[in-house]
């Protein structure tokens, strides 16, 4: 064990001490002068008018000077570039000339091939014993080094700013991008469709995702329109490119044959002889033609296992389209799909939705919605009109916050609503 | 949120997965990713238990539907066990409930089989 004790320092170590003092003093400097001349720093020293008194070796060798040409005929900042003259003069001299002294000041100084030193200058006067300003001492240190290193900090940061900033610009691109794109996935606005109403609304639970409903209106021939709304398995790009996939296939299916099943049929046919392999792509749709005519609107609707279409009565009662049966569209190579007919009267009103609205959760416990719970709803508006039923579910969507988890399109359609009475248009 | 673990064992009947947890868009991948590495016997039958599925998104659905086709591709069939209540309400609205052949619990498909093989 090793201790340490306060007792006299034993003579050896003594004669240890002074040995080492003596090498050391041989390889130290052999005078004050040396020291100063010879000093890993530039030093100079200036009358109150700056005129240099004297300079260093190491400092007249940076500035590739002879002293003749310096002492007693150049001035401190004779010696600065017009940048750091500047400087001196506007801060450098007058924070010097109040406070006694400044130090670490970075300047630049002019050096031989008319280069420039990056320096830091620290200044101290000299007082006689009764105050007066007698010289000014400056040192001053090779800066390069450090002035290197900072202006590499000042690189990496504007590179890491212009990254930003890229990134940034990338990302409004992305949305923007994304927003178009979701868009051609609805139509712009519904088609003014003479003798009915439409209205619809689109809620995006996420603007990076690209969400997997759409629906659309559209005329077949001058009596009938077919209109269609349906959802995707799964959200994001690939679900995207289906809906795209979907929402034309619907479109030119129609066209050619319009009863619902078949439309229907012809979509499955699509979906599943593009995804027969790997990992395949599934939507749930209602499609159906209405036929408008004097005072009510035929309805015929299929469903490929999508949520039953509400039927809100002008009476103020509600009751599902129940469409029991219809298959996953683009599961199986033949699927079935079921059909069902209404007819709707003034103040009817025929609602499709997404089970973005029945599946969201709703109350502290975060109960399912359900479509108990929107046929209710339904009932407790008043019955006028398609346009007025999809502002009460938008405001319902609305109250559910964040218990309202996935993409949801509305659509309604009916009869033109007879005028209210009492109110004159 | 609750992540997903599937375990794999092999009954004499074929794979039983037993899948916990929520199958959505995130975790979708990782049954699919599971039934890549299954290899099953033609006549076998798939299991999914589904006791522990606490959430069941469409992409979840799209996952199921990834696995009755590659029990179908291998020649054999597929069950659904103890599917919890909501995912049954879903699968009926989709009209998934008239493909996948469903069962109250995996022990009814092993044992099934096993009597009929």
């Amino acid at each position: 064990m090793m201790c340490r004790t306060d007792q006299a320092p034993d003579p050896e170590e003594e004669k240890d001490v002074d040995a080492t003092d003596a090498m050391f003093t041989s390889l130290l400097e052999d005078s004050a002068e040396e020291l100063y001349e010879q000093a890993p720093c530039g030093y100079l020293s200036t009358l109150m008018d700056g005129t240099i008194a004297k300079i260093n070796a190491t400092l007249l060798e940076w500035l590739g000077l002879e002293r003749s040409r310096v002492v007693g005929r150049m001035r401190f900042t004779d010696l600065l570039t017009v940048g750091g003259k500047l400087y001196h003069e506007t801060h450098f001299a007058p924070l010097l000339q109040m406070k006694g002294e400044v130090s670490g000041i970075a300047l630049d100084i002019k050096t031989t091939g008319k280069q420039r030193m990056p320096v830091l200058v620290t200044s101290k006067v000299k007082t006689s014993e009764d105050g007066a300003p007698l010289l000014i001492r400056t040192t001053v240190f090779d800066a390069r080094d450090r002035r290197a290193y900072e202006a590499e900090l000042l690189r990496g940061r504007r590179a890491a700013e212009e990254a930003r900033r890229q990134a940034e610009a990338d990302r409004v691109r992305l949305q923007e991008a994304l927003a178009v794109l979701q868009q051609s996935l609805l139509p712009a606005e519904l088609p003014a469709v003479p003798g009915m109403e439409a209205a619809s609304y689109y809620h995006t639970a996420s603007p990076d995702l690209l969400g997997g409903d759409f629906y659309d209106l559209f005329p077949l021939d001058a009596h009938r329109w077919a209109f269609f709304l349906g959802d995707v398995c799964g959200k994001g790009p690939q679900a995207a490119a289906v809906t795209s996939l979907a929402r034309y296939t619907l479109r030119a299916a129609a066209l050619h044959d319009p009863d619902p099943v078949n439309a229907l049929t012809t979509l499955n046919t699509v979906l599943h002889d593009r995804y027969t392999s790997g990992e395949g792509r599934y939507c749930t749709a209602i499609f159906g033609v209405v036929e408008p005519h004097d005072g009510h609107v035929e309805v015929h609707l299929a469903s490929g296992g999508h949520p039953s279409a509400l039927i809100q009565r002008a009476d103020g009662s509600s009751d599902y389209l129940h469409t029991p049966g219809g298959m996953l569209i683009g599961v199986l190579p033949k699927a079935t799909f079921t059909a069902a007919r209404a007819r709707l009267l003034p103040g009817d009103t025929l609602l499709l939705y997404t089970d973005g609205l029945t599946e969201a959760r709703t109350g502290p416990d975060r109960t399912l919605y359900g479509d108990e719970a929107l046929r209710t709803f339904t009932t407790t508006q008043p019955a006028q009109g398609p346009q007025a039923l999809i502002t009460a579910l938008t405001g319902l969507l609305a109250s559910f916050g964040d218990g309202l988890h996935d993409d949801t399109a509305l659509l309604a359609l009916g009869p033109t609503p007879l005028a209210t009475p009492g109110v004159t248009t | 949120m609750s992540p997903l673990t599937i375990t794999t064992r092999l009954a004499a009947t074929g794979p039983v997965l037993k899948i916990i947890g929520d199958l959505d868009y995130e975790t979708a991948p990782e049954l699919r990713k599971a039934l890549d590495s299954l290899s099953m016997a033609p006549g076998q039958m798939l299991v999914l238990d589904l006791a522990g599925l606490d959430f069941c998104d469409s992409s979840g659905i799209s996952a199921l539907i990834s696995a009755r086709n590659l029990a179908i591709e291998q020649c054999g069939d597929i069950a659904l066990a103890a599917v919890p209540a909501n995912t049954l309400r879903i699968l009926g609205i989709v009209g998934l409930d008239q493909v996948f052949t469903i069962l109250p619990d995996p022990a009814t498909a092993t044992n099934r089989d096993l009597m009929t093989g």
